[in-house]
C-alpha cells in the first residue's frame, strides 16, 4: 500500500480499561476522503490519535502495527514533523482553544511552523476570511457559539496546510446549517488537494462530499438481551406544562424573551435552533435551575422535572455505576433499577467506575440517574445524541415514548434533525420565540421559516413512519 | 458546554481596557508590580508613605477598584490576624502585617488586570522562562475563568440529580459537607480532561517544534520609559530616607 496516509494491522489498546482500537489497514491518496464509521466506543478517536501521532507520543498504551503520515513513520518522527503533515480538529472544539483572542488561536500554529511575520499575516487574514471569522478577531474563543468555535479550530489547523486533515466527530455541536456549511468546505479542501478523514456518527451529512470511502469499524460487541417490561406504566396524562412570558438574560444579553409554550403529558417533544439561541437555557428554566422572567407551571405548581445535561461529566463521581444511579434515592425501585440498567445497555458495566467509560455510556448512566429518581412530570434531554450511535439513539426515543406512555412529559433539545423528526412534536425556536410549532412532517414544511433562521433542512431527511405506530412502549 | 462571559475571563481577573497601562509594555508593569511587592520589606513610615503613592498610581491607572477587590477577598485572613497580632503581639505588628498582606494582594492586581495571556507569555519569554513553561504558565492564567463557571455547572448538575443541595443554615451547612464529593469530583475530572485536551490540541498544532518564531512583538514606549523612571526615583527616595 501507497499513498500520503497509510496504517498497517494498526491496533491499540489503553492502559486503563479495555477500550482501544481492533486491528485496521487504510490508505489514502493525496484529495481523497475517508469517512471512518462504527459505533460508540469502536475506537474512532483512538485511530484520530494513532494517525496523527499523539499516540503513541502522548499515550501509553499498547500498540500494534505501523502508521505513515507523508513519508514519516509516526513512532520515529517527533510530534512538530508530524503535525506539519497531518491536522486534527478534535470532538470538542472548546476544550481545544488555546489563546485568548481568535486572532491569537490562528497564530498560534503558524508560530510554530517558523514561518515569517509576513507570511503568517497573509495566512491570518486568509484563514479568517474563508471561514467568516473577520467580525471576531478580537472575540475570546470561550464566548463564540459552538459553530464558530468549530470554524475556529479548522481555520488554526488548515491555516497550517497540513496535506492530510483528518477530524473528530466536528459535525456533532452544529446546527444542520454549520454542518452543511463544514461538509462543503470539507469538498473544497479535497478538491484542492487535501485528504480529508472523517470520523463521525453522522454520516448522513457526509453524503454530498465527492469520492468519498467510509471505513467502517467494528464496535465491541455486547450480548444481545430483550429487557424487561417497562415499569413506567401507562398512566393518565397530568396537567399541561403551562410556559407563559418566560424572559432569561445571561449577562445583561437577553437570551429568551416573552415565550410561551404548553406541553400536555405524553407528548415527546423536540427544540430544535442555531447554536446558542437559547436551547439549553429553555431547558435549565424548566428544571428551575435558571432566574427568569414569566411563568413556568403544571396545575398551578412548579414542575418537577429531571434534566440530563449536555456533559456527562458534571453530574458523575461514584466509584461504581451502582452507586452512581443509587446515589441519595430514598427507596429505591429494585424493578426500575434493573430495568434502567438492561434497558440503556449498562448491565455489563455495574461494578464499573462510570468515569471509566465512553462518552456515550456516561450519558446513559446519567440519564439513569435522573430517571431513578423517577421526577413527577417528566424529562428534560440536553442534546442527548451527543456520542451516541444510531443503535443508542433509537433506544433513546424509545425510552422517551415509553415515558410518554406513562403520562409524562420528555421535553428534548437537539441539533440532531434525524433524531428530533422522531418526537411527535417539533418545535423551532428563534432568537424571538417559537417560530414553528407542529408535527415534524409539518414543521419541515414550513420551508420560510427555517430560511429565516439560516436553517436549512438536509434534502435526505424523512420523518420515520413509525413516529406514531411505537407509542407506549419500549 | 462552559462559557465565559463577554470579557472571556472571569470577573475576577476581567481585562480592564480603559487603563492607561493597558498599553504599556508588559515587562514594565511586571517591574512596577514586583517593586510594589519588594515594598513590603520597608518599615512602618516607608510602607505607609509608599502605600500612599502605590494607591494614587492605582487611582490614575484606573484600577483601585480591581485592586481593591483582591484585598477585599482577604478581607477574614485580615481581620484575623490583625486581632491575633494586636492581642499577642502590638499594634504597630497588627497594622504593618495587615498592611504588608494588603500590598502584596494588590501589588499584582496592577499586571493582572491590564496583561492577556499573550503578553505575559511574551515577557516571561523576554525573562528567558522555557517557552514550554511560558505557554503552560499563560494558558493557566488565561483558565482561571473557566473554574468559576465550570464549578456553578457542576452545582447545577448535581442539584438537579438531588445529589446537592444549596446550604441554607449552619446545620445544613455541615450536612452538606459530606456533598462535597459530588462537586469535587467532577471539578477535578473536568480540570485534568481539559488540561490534557488542551496539551493535545498544542501539540497537534507543533507545541514541540524548534522552528518556532513569535508573531508579536515586544516593544518599550514613552510610557514605559516615564514609569520606570518614575519607579527609580520613588525607590532611591525610600532608600535615602532616614
Amino acid at each position: 500500500m501507497n499513498g500520503i496516509l497509510r496504517a498497517e494491522q494498526l491496533a491499540y489498546r489503553y492502559p486503563q480499561n479495555e477500550y482501544g482500537l481492533q486491528p485496521i489497514s487504510l490508505a489514502a491518496e493525496p484529495g481523497e476522503a475517508l469517512l471512518i464509521a462504527g459505533p460508540s466506543g469502536c475506537g474512532k478517536s483512538t485511530l484520530a490519535r494513532c494517525l496523527t501521532g499523539l499516540i503513541p507520543h502522548l499515550y501509553h498504551g499498547t500498540l500494534r502495527g505501523s502508521v505513515w503520515v507523508g513519508g514519516l513513520r509516526t513512532e520515529a518522527a517527533p510530534l512538530w514533523q508530524l503535525s506539519e503533515r497531518a491536522g486534527l480538529v478534535f470532538q470538542n472544539p472548546s476544550a481545544q482553544m488555546l489563546a485568548e483572542s481568535v486572532e491569537n488561536e490562528v497564530i498560534f500554529g503558524l508560530e510554530n511552523l517558523g514561518l515569517t511575520r509576513q507570511t503568517i499575516k497573509q495566512r491570518l487574514e486568509e484563514a479568517l476570511a474563508h471561514f467568516g471569522l473577520q467580525g471576531l478577531r478580537q472575540r475570546s474563543p470561550q464566548t463564540l457559539s459552538g459553530g464558530e468555535q468549530q470554524k475556529l479550530a479548522l481555520a488554526a489547523i488548515t491555516a497550517r496546510r497540513p496535506p492530510v486533515l483528518i477530524l473528530d466527530e466536528p459535525l456533532s455541536m452544529l446546527d444542520g446549517t454549520a454542518a452543511a456549511d463544514l461538509v462543503e468546505h470539507l469538498a473544497k479542501l479535497t478538491a484542492s488537494g487535501t485528504t480529508v478523514v472523517t470520523c463521525e456518527h453522522r454520516e448522513e451529512f457526509l453524503c454530498d462530499v465527492p469520492g468519498l470511502r467510509t471505513i467502517r469499524l467494528e464496535g465491541r460487541t455486547q450480548p444481545e438481551t430483550s429487557p424487561p417490561p417497562s415499569p413506567f406504566r401507562a398512566g393518565s396524562p397530568g396537567g399541561s406544562l403551562e410556559v407563559k412570558g418566560l424572559s432569561v438574560s445571561l449577562g445583561g444579553r437577553p437570551i429568551l424573551h416573552d415565550l410561551h409554550l404548553s406541553v400536555e403529558g405524553g407528548e415527546v417533544v423536540a427544540v430544535v435552533g442555531r447554536n446558542g439561541v437559547g436551547k439549553t437555557t429553555l431547558l435549565r428554566a424548566l428544571a428551575g435551575l435558571q432566574q427568569h422572567g414569566g411563568t413556568i407551571n403544571i396545575d398551578g405548581r412548579d414542575p418537577d422535572l429531571g434534566l440530563v445535561f449536555q456533559n456527562a461529566d458534571l453530574q458523575l463521581f461514584n466509584a461504581s455505576v451502582r452507586d452512581e444511579i443509587l446515589y441519595k434515592v430514598a427507596a429505591p425501585d429494585p424493578e426500575l433499577y434493573g430495568w434502567l440498567l438492561q434497558a440503556l445497555g449498562l448491565a455489563a458495566y455495574e461494578e464499573v467506575p462510570p468515569l471509566l467509560l465512553s462518552e456515550g455510556e456516561k450519558k446513559r448512566v446519567a440519564l439513569a440517574t435522573v430517571l431513578m429518581r423517577r421526577p413527577r412530570d417528566g424529562l428534560l434531554l440536553d442534546e442527548p445524541s451527543l456520542g451516541q450511535d444510531a443503535a443508542h439513539k433509537s433506544l433513546l426515543i424509545r425510552l422517551a415514548r415509553s415515558l410518554a406512555g406513562a403520562g409524562q412529559r420528555v421535553i428534548l433539545t437537539t441539533h440532531d434533525l434525524p433524531l428530533a423528526v422522531q418526537a411527535d412534536r417539533l418545535l423551532l425556536l428563534g432568537p424571538e420565540g417559537f417560530v414553528a410549532d407542529g408535527p415534524p412532517a409539518q414543521v419541515l414544511e414550513a420551508h420560510a421559516a427555517w430560511a429565516d433562521l439560516g436553517l436549512r433542512v438536509p434534502h435526505w431527511l424523512e420523518v420515520p413512519e413509525r413516529v406514531v405506530e411505537e407509542r407506549g412502549g419500549l | 458546554m462552559i462559557r465565559l462571559g463577554t470579557s472571556g475571563r472571569s470577573r475576577q481577573l476581567a481585562l480592564v481596557e480603559r487603563s492607561p497601562l493597558r498599553h504599556a509594555d508588559p515587562r514594565t508593569k511586571l517591574a512596577l508590580s514586583m517593586c510594589a511587592s519588594l515594598a513590603v520589606m520597608l518599615s512602618l513610615e516607608k510602607l505607609v508613605a509608599f502605600m500612599g503613592l502605590y494607591v494614587l498610581l492605582l487611582f490614575w491607572a484606573r484600577l483601585l477598584p480591581e485592586a481593591a477587590r483582591q484585598v477585599w477577598r482577604l478581607k477574614w485572613v485580615l481581620l484575623v490576624l490583625f486581632v491575633v497580632d494586636w492581642i499577642f503581639v502590638s499594634l504597630d505588628l497588627a497594622v504593618i502585617i495587615v498592611l504588608r498582606l494588603s500590598l502584596l494582594a494588590g501589588a499584582f492586581a496592577l499586571f493582572f488586570a491590564t496583561t492577556t495571556p499573550a503578553e505575559l507569555r511574551l515577557a516571561l519569554e523576554w525573562m528567558r522562562v522555557p517557552y514550554r513553561y511560558a505557554f503552560s504558565l499563560s494558558v493557566a492564567f488565561q483558565s482561571v475563568g473557566l473554574l468559576d463557571d465550570e464549578w456553578r455547572a457542576i452545582r447545577e448538575a448535581q442539584q438537579a440529580r438531588g445529589a446537592w443541595t444549596r446550604p441554607e443554615g449552619w446545620r445544613k451547612l455541615l450536612e452538606s459537607l459530606g456533598d462535597l464529593i459530588a462537586l469535587a469530583v467532577p471539578a477535578i475530572v473536568m480540570t485534568t480532561k481539559r488540561a490534557w485536551a488542551m496539551t493535545e490540541a498544542a501539540y497537534a498544532r507543533g507545541f514541540d517544534s524548534p522552528h518556532r518564531r513569535p508573531y508579536a512583538q515586544l516593544s518599550m514606549g514613552r510610557l514605559d520609559w516615564n514609569l520606570l523612571a518614575a519607579t527609580l526615583a520613588v525607590a532611591v527616595a525610600l532608600l535615602l530616607w532616614r
